[in-house]
C-alpha cells in the first residue's frame, strides 16, 4: 500500500545550523500521529517542511508516493491541509467566508464558488460545531472557537491528511479535548490521516496510533505510545525524571514529572543507599531521595507490595521475593550483598512479622558490618509494629544501643550530606 | 446562505457606487468659474456617446460651454477619475498584500524612482515618444518598476520577504533616489522648476491625449487586479495558511508588484506625486464594506475616482482663478479624516 507520508533523510535548517538531521519514517493511511519533544526539538519546523512552507536542504518527502515537489501547488492543498500554531486573523472576515477560503485549490481564478462548494462549507462548519458562528466575524469569537473555524477550513479543502502544529497550546482543558475529540472522529469516520505537533504528552498517549518523539532534529523513538513514552525516551529528551503509569479511567498511558535531572544533577551525592521497607511505609523515603540524586536500592520487597510498585517505576534495583511470601535465604543473602554495597542503610517504619523479620535483622547486620543505618521513625506510641511475639522491638532496642541513628523526617537526612 | 446574500449585497454596493461616480463626473465637470447649468452638461457630454448622441439637442447651449465642458474639464475630470481610481486600488493592494495598515501606492519608493525617472527625461530633453509613450512618462514607469524589484530584491530572506525588510528597503531606497534627483535639479537648475511642477502633482491643463494614453493599461490593471481579490483575501489570513491553502504567495505577491506599480507609475507620469489618497482611501473603504477584496477593490477603485475629482474641483475653485495642487487637497482632507479614523477606531485599522 502506498504511504500517505514518506520522508526519506530529510535535513533542514534555518541558516547554517540543522535544524531538522536525517529525519527518516513513515505513515499509513488513517493513522493518528502526534509530534512531541522539547522545545526547539524541530517539530514546527519539520511539520513545515512536510507541508512545503520551507524546503529541505535534502531528503525526500513523498505524499501518497508523490515527492511533494512534484505536486502543483493546488494539487497539494486538495491532498494536504495545514492547522498553523497561530490562527489570528485581524481581518473582520465572517466564519463562513473563512472555511469557504477552504475551497480555493477547487476554484480557477475566473470561476465563482459553486452550490456543492457552499454545500462542503457546511458540513465542515457542522463537523467542528461552528455552523452557528457561520455570521460572526472571525476577530469576535474565542480563541477555541477559532481554532475549530480553521479546522473546518481545512475540512473544506477535504484533504487526506491534516496537519496542525500545536492546535491545543492556547485552549483550556475542556476546549482541548473537545478539539481532540473532533479529529478522532475525523480519524475515525472520514480515515483522515491526523499529524499533529502537541506538547501535552499525556494527551498525546491518548488518542495516538502513533507517536513520534523528536530530540534535537533527529527522530528519537516513533511508534505506538507505549514504545515511545517510557523513563528513558523522556529522561533523555526531556532531561526529566517521571513515573509512567497506565491510567485506569482512560485506559492510557500517564507521566507524572518527578524532577528536573538537569537541576538535580549538581546536587547529586552519588551516595549509595539501600532502603528496607515496605507496605508503603517507604514511598516517601524512595520518592525524596531519589528526587535528591541518591543512587537506590530497595529489599527484600514482595511483589505487588505498594513500595516495589514505585520502586518498578522509578527503575531502583531491588531484592524482589515472592508476592506475600516469607523472606527466603536466598533473598535475604541477596539483601545482605546489596547492604555491603550501600554508604547508607535506611530503614522505613514497617510492621514486622515472621514473613518479613529477616529485613530487620539484615538491618542489624549492617550495623554490624558498620554501616551508617538510618531508623525513620514513624511508629506511633499505641500503634503496633511488631507482631512477632517481641522479638521485633526487641532486636530494634538491640540496634538502637549499637548506634542506629533515629531521624523523624527523611529531610534529615538530605540536609546533612 | 450568507454568502450568496453579501453577493447580492456586494453588486448593489458596485452599481451604486458606479451611478455615484457618474453623476460625480458631470457635477464637478459642471462646477468652475463659467457658469453652466448640470442639465446643460448631461447634455453635452450624452451628445458625444453613441447611440443616444444624436437625439440629444444641444443647440440652445453656447458654444463657448461645449468647449469648456469637452475640451477642459471633461478630460480633466476624467483622467482624475483614473488616477484616483488607480491609487486607490494600489494602495488596497499593497495594504492587503503586506498587511500592514500604513502601505500605500508610495510607500515602495514607487514615488521617487518615477519621479528621478521624469526628472532625468526631463533633463535629457527627450522629445521622441517611446513605444508610443511620451519619454517622461515612460521613464517615470522605468524608474519606479527598478525601484520596487531593488526593493523587492534588497528585502528577500530565503525565497520570503518580510514585511518589514520590505517598508523599511522602500523608504532608504526612497531617501535615496530622492537625494539623486535633488543632486540633478541642483545640477541643471534650468530644469528645477519643470521637475518641482512636475513632482507637486496636477491635473491641470493635460486635454485628451495623456488620458487616452494612461486610460487602457490603467483599467486593464485595475481589472486584472480584482482577479486577485480572493487570492488577497486569504494571505490576509495569514502567509502561511495561504501557502497550505495552494495560494502561490510569492508569485502573487510579484504579480501585485508589478501590477500595482504599473499603474501607480503611469498615472504619476501624467499627474506627479498625488498623496494620501493611495493610504486613505482603502481604509475608509474598508471601513464601510469590509475587508473582502471582491468588494474592497471594485469600491475603493470608484470611490478613489469620486474623492479625486472632488479634490480637484476643490483646488481649481477655492481661490480660483488661482489653482492649487491638489496633493495639497487631498492632504488638507486626508490627513485629519485619517487621524480622526486613528483615534476613533482605537483596535487599529
Amino acid at each position: 500500500m502506498v504511504k500517505a507520508i514518506k520522508v526519506q533523510s530529510l535535513k533542514f535548517g534555518y541558516k547554517d545550523d540543522l535544524v531538522l538531521k536525517d529525519i527518516s519514517f513513515s505513515l499509513e493511511e488513517g493513522q493518528f500521529m502526534s509530534i512531541i519533544g522539547p522545545n526547539g526539538s524541530g517539530k514546527s519546523t519539520l511539520l513545515k517542511n512536510i507541508c512545503n512552507l520551507e524546503k529541505p536542504n535534502s531528503g525526500e518527502i513523498e505524499i501518497h508516493g508523490k515527492n511533494i515537489s512534484q505536486y502543483k501547488s493546488k494539487e497539494l492543498a486538495k491532498k494536504i491541509a495545514l492547522v498553523p500554531q497561530d490562527t489570528f486573523i485581524s481581518y473582520d472576515f465572517s466564519v463562513f467566508d473563512v472555511v469557504l477560503m477552504g475551497r480555493f485549490p477547487y476554484l480557477g481564478r475566473f470561476d465563482k464558488e459553486t452550490d456543492e462548494d457552499f454545500e462542503i462549507t457546511k458540513e465542515a462548519l457542522k463537523i467542528t460545531n461552528t455552523f452557528h458562528l457561520r455570521d460572526r466575524n472571525i476577530n469576535e469569537i474565542s480563541g477555541g472557537e477559532r481554532q475549530r473555524v480553521i479546522i473546518a477550513r481545512a475540512l473544506a479543502q477535504e484533504p487526506d491528511i491534516i496537519f496542525l502544529d500545536e492546535p491545543t497550546s492556547h485552549l483550556d482543558i475542556n476546549h482541548q479535548m473537545d478539539l481532540l475529540n473532533i479529529l478522532r472522529n475525523l480519524n475515525k469516520e472520514k480515515n483522515t490521516t491526523i499529524v499533529l505537533v502537541i506538547h501535552d504528552i499525556n494527551l498525546a498517549c491518548r488518542y495516538s496510533d502513533i507517536i513520534m518523539l523528536l530530540d534535537k532534529g533527529e527522530i528519537l523513538s516513533i511508534g505506538s505510545p507505549k514504545e515511545v513514552v517510557t523513563r528513558e525516551n523522556i529522561e533523555k529528551a526531556y532531561g526529566l525524571n517521571t513515573i509512567i503509569e497506565e491510567n485506569p479511567y482512560t485506559n492510557s498511558l500517564y507521566i507524572v514529572p518527578l524532577s528536573l535531572n538537569g537541576i538535580v544533577k549538581k546536587v547529586d551525592k552519588k551516595e549509595k543507599v539501600h532502603i528496607i521497607s515496605g507496605g508503603g511505609t517507604g514511598r516517601e523515603i524512595i520518592s525524596k531521595l531519589e528526587e535528591a540524586g541518591y543512587d537506590l536500592s530497595l529489599g527484600v520487597i514482595n511483589v505487588g507490595d505498594s513500595d516495589w510498585q514505585l520502586g518498578k517505576e522509578l527503575s531502583i534495583k531491588m531484592v524482589e521475593e515472592k508476592p506475600f511470601s516469607h523472606i527466603s535465604e536466598e533473598a535475604f543473602k541477596k539483601n545482605i550483598q546489596f547492604i555491603r554495597e550501600a554508604d547508607i542503610v535506611v530503614l522505613g517504619s514497617t510492621p514486622y512479622g515472621r514473613g518479613n523479620m529477616k529485613n530487620l535483622e539484615a538491618a542489624s547486620l549492617a550495623l554490624n558490618m558498620g554501616k551508617t543505618v538510618y531508623f525513620l521513625d514513624n511508629y506511633s506510641k499505641d500503634n503496633k509494629f511488631d507482631y512477632t511475639d517481641g522479638e521485633a522491638e526487641k532486636l530494634l532496642n538491640e540496634m538502637k544501643g549499637k548506634g542506629l541513628l533515629i531521624i523523624n523526617s527523611i529531610d534529615e537526612i538530605i540536609k546533612k550530606a | 446562505m450568507s454568502l450568496k446574500r453579501s453577493k447580492n449585497k456586494y453588486a448593489t454596493i458596485v452599481v451604486f457606487l458606479v451611478l455615484a461616480l457618474i453623476f460625480s463626473v458631470v457635477l464637478f465637470s459642471t462646477i468652475g468659474t463659467a457658469n453652466i447649468k448640470i442639465s446643460d452638461t448631461f447634455k453635452i457630454i450624452g451628445s458625444k456617446l453613441p447611440l443616444i448622441g444624436e437625439k440629444i439637442n444641444i443647440d440652445g447651449i453656447p458654444d463657448s460651454h461645449k468647449t469648456i465642458i469637452l475640451k477642459i474639464r471633461l478630460p480633466r475630470v476624467l483622467l482624475g477619475v483614473l488616477v484616483g481610481a488607480s491609487l486607490s486600488s494600489a494602495g488596497v493592494a499593497f495594504q492587503g498584500m503586506f498587511k500592514n495598515p500604513m502601505a500605500d501606492p508610495y510607500v515602495m519608493g514607487i514615488s521617487s524612482g518615477a519621479a528621478l525617472g521624469a526628472s532625468l527625461a526631463i533633463i535629457l530633453g527627450l522629445r521622441k515618444t517611446i513605444f508610443a509613450i511620451s519619454p517622461i512618462s515612460f521613464f517615470a514607469f522605468i524608474g519606479s518598476l527598478i525601484t520596487v524589484f531593488s526593493v523587492y530584491f534588497i528585502s528577500r530572506v530565503k525565497n520570503k520577504v518580510p514585511v518589514t525588510n520590505l517598508l523599511l528597503s522602500g523608504v532608504a531606497i526612497g531617501q535615496f533616489l530622492t537625494a539623486i534627483m535633488s543632486f540633478l535639479m541642483v545640477i541643471y537648475s534650468k530644469d528645477m522648476e519643470k521637475i518641482i511642477f512636475w513632482t507637486l502633482g496636477s491635473l491641470s491643463g493635460k486635454g485628451w491625449e495623456p488620458l487616452i494614453r494612461i486610460a487602457f493599461p490603467t483599467i486593464l490593471s485595475i481589472m486584472i487586479l480584482n482577479f486577485f481579490s480572493r487570492d488577497l483575501n486569504i494571505i490576509l489570513t495569514g502567509e502561511e495558511s495561504a501557502k497550505s491553502l495552494g495560494v502561490e504567495v510569492e508569485k502573487i505577491k510579484i504579480y501585485i508588484l508589478i501590477l500595482s506599480s504599473f499603474m501607480t507609475a503611469m498615472v504619476v507620469s501624467v499627474s506627479g506625486i498625488i498623496g494620501f489618497v493611495g493610504l486613505i482611501i482603502p481604509h475608509i473603504v474598508r471601513l464601510l464594506v469590509g475587508p473582502d477584496h471582491r468588494i474592497l477593490l471594485p469600491s475603493a477603485a470608484l470611490v478613489g475616482g469620486i474623492f479625486m475629482i472632488f479634490a480637484d474641483t476643490i483646488a481649481r475653485t477655492i481661490i480660483s482663478p488661482v489653482e492649487i495642487p491638489v496633493g495639497i487637497i487631498t492632504a488638507m482632507f486626508g490627513g485629519p479624516f485619517f487621524i480622526y479614523l486613528l483615534r476613533k477606531k482605537k483596535k487599529g485599522i
